[in-house]
């Protein structure tokens, strides 16, 4: 392996990493659905941004980025709109709706746009070896964000989860905190989505935390093992394509979904033992 | 601790065109013990989240502790909030989480403190000490999804207890219970009441869950105050019979009102 592979592994286990912290809140407000959601949001800003085109170089360059983020964002706040206690929606519903726009957007982007196809669709899969170094400190600093938000907001998080109508009825000042962690969560799954692709994301967002959540006690070991579990995923995934020449995406997708598969047949046994 | 009071004027909710409560006036001071009694459907849920500020009437007026809701930004109501002790329906948590009791315990210190603090140690102590006083101390390692539905309920309100409420609202909290757990849980809230004198409103279609020491019924008929008033009073009047649209005869033992449909009743 040459340096630019060390590179590689260092950018699938912040991605890993990230993923699976964000996995844990996404996974335990039962909206798993997000991850796809969002990353098709963020495939249409990506899509339309790229339209743009700017006198400045740089601008036009980010274009796509902030095309992404933006419309990421948009669509994960538009989640916020559906409130606890004044339930006539399940989230899920208003998930699938954003989601078909999202795709709608997505598909009349790539039908409009006269370049590449197959640079559009690559976004579907994403693709770990294009990473660059510039890419690799984005993903890492939103991903000392998630941390350090997931700290600070620790404690008001836990109830979130426990319940949303609770932390809205008490005094937990829901909103504000559900609403950040929209904002979050829509621009963590941006940044990722070319490292990472808008379906693989998916199965990163959703195994390693529902594997944590399957044989963990306590909160806190549910947040260090999720974040494990994505780290793991990555990085067999990565190791085991490049040895095996395999597809990366498909090989960490299918890690991390044997994870939760063993995950589940431990919890199985321990509670035949019990 | 002193219980807040709610004071509610000319209050309307709708529901698209349909008047779903309609509250002219209604008092309720410090310290009260008060059942919202109803059918299903009649409004009972929708009066506890708008006391509590979660709904917003289409018009009236709404003082919790003197202070008008509606003149309160989001952020101060929700600062206001941190006072209210809420017991939801099992529908409105996540029961399949890891969490264990104490974590769920610990949340009702959560809600009493502000942003970006973290927990001392006194606080823990609270949380401690009412998870000691519920009878729980033996589970407190135990993931909640573990617990009875009994023991989850009586983890709710230790919760609830250690955000240190002036208010306690409780919504249906012995649904989806054995009779044995229903007549737990009453009690545990009969004595909560003897115990702090906080203000407790409690919603209930079962007459025969509200405690003794509950000394005010609210019954509610298709959004409107039926009847408001002592509670051994209102189970003297028809207005029971109006609200359920049968004949009930009331029983009261060891200071328990059970309501009877007549119809349902085997003749001698």
């Amino acid at each position: 392996m040459d340096s630019y592979f060390y590179l590689v592994i260092v950018a699938g286990l912040i991605a890993g990493a990230s993923t699976g912290l964000l996995g844990v809140y996404i996974v335990g407000m039962r909206i798993p659905f997000i991850g796809t959601c969002i990353s098709h949001a963020a495939m249409a800003g990506f899509i339309y941004g790229s339209f743009l085109t700017f006198e400045n170089a740089t601008l036009t360059a980010v274009s796509p980025v902030l095309g992404g983020i933006t419309a990421s964002v948009m669509a994960a706040l538009s989640l916020a709109a559906i409130r606890p206690d004044k339930t006539r929606m399940d989230t899920n519903v208003g998930l699938a709706i954003v989601f078909c726009l999202m795709l709608g957007l997505t598909f009349l982007g790539i039908g409009l746009n006269q370049g590449s196809r197959s640079e559009m669709l690559g976004l579907l899969w994403g693709n770990i070896l294009f990473t660059d170094r510039s890419g690799t400190i984005t993903i890492a600093v939103m991903a000392l964000v998630l941390v350090l938000f997931s700290h600070v907001f620790n404690k008001e998080l836990k109830v979130l989860l426990f319940s949303r109508s609770i932390a809205a009825a008490t005094g937990i000042h829901e909103r504000f905190v559900y609403g950040l962690f929209l904002i979050l969560c829509g621009i963590i799954l941006a940044v990722n989505l070319p490292l990472v692709g808008g379906l693989m994301i998916f199965s990163l967002v959703t195994c390693p935390a529902a594997a944590a959540y399957r044989i963990c006690t306590g909160h806190k070991s549910v947040v260090i093992t999720a974040t494990i579990f994505g780290m793991l995923s990555a990085l067999i995934g990565f190791l085991v394509s490049y040895y095996l020449n395999l597809p990366t995406g498909a090989c960490i997708v299918i890690v991390s979904a044997t994870i939760f598969g063993l995950s589940a047949v431990y919890r199985a046994i321990r509670s035949g033992a019990d | 601790m002193i219980g807040s009071s709610l004071s509610l004027s000319g209050v309307e909710v709708k529901r698209g065109s349909r008047a779903v409560l309609n509250i002219k006036n209604l008092q309720i001071p410090s310290g009260a013990f008060v059942g919202i009694v109803g059918t299903n459907g009649a409004g009972k849920t929708t009066l506890l989240k708008i006391c509590s500020g979660l709904i917003k009437p289409n018009r009236g007026t709404i003082k919790f502790d003197n202070r008008d809701l509606s003149k309160l930004s989001c952020w101060s109501k929700s600062n206001l909030r941190k006072h209210i002790g809420y017991i939801p329906q099992a529908i409105e948590y996540n029961s399949e989480l890891p969490f264990t009791l104490r974590e769920v315990v610990t949340m009702g210190q959560i809600s009493a403190k502000p942003l970006l603090t973290h927990l001392k140690k006194q606080d823990y102590l609270i949380v401690d000490d009412w998870i000691n006083k519920l009878g729980l101390a033996g589970l407190s390692n135990q993931t909640f999804r573990t617990l009875s539905g009994g023991e989850q309920q009586k983890t709710l309100i230790a919760r609830a207890m250690a955000q240190e409420p002036t208010i306690l609202m409780l919504d249906e909290p012995c649904s989806n219970l054995d009779f044995n757990w229903k007549y737990q849980i009453t009690e545990i809230i009969d004595q909560l009441y003897r115990q702090t004198n906080i203000t407790i409103l409690m919603v209930s279609h079962d007459t025969n869950l509200l405690p003794p020491s509950c000394g005010r019924i609210v019954l509610l008929h298709e959004g409107n105050l039926l009847a408001d008033g002592d509670a051994e009073d209102v189970f003297a009047s028809n207005a029971l019979e109006t609200a359920y649209q049968c004949r009930i005869e009331m029983l009261n033992i060891g200071g328990r009102r059970y309501a009877i449909n007549k119809k349902q009743t085997l003749e001698p």
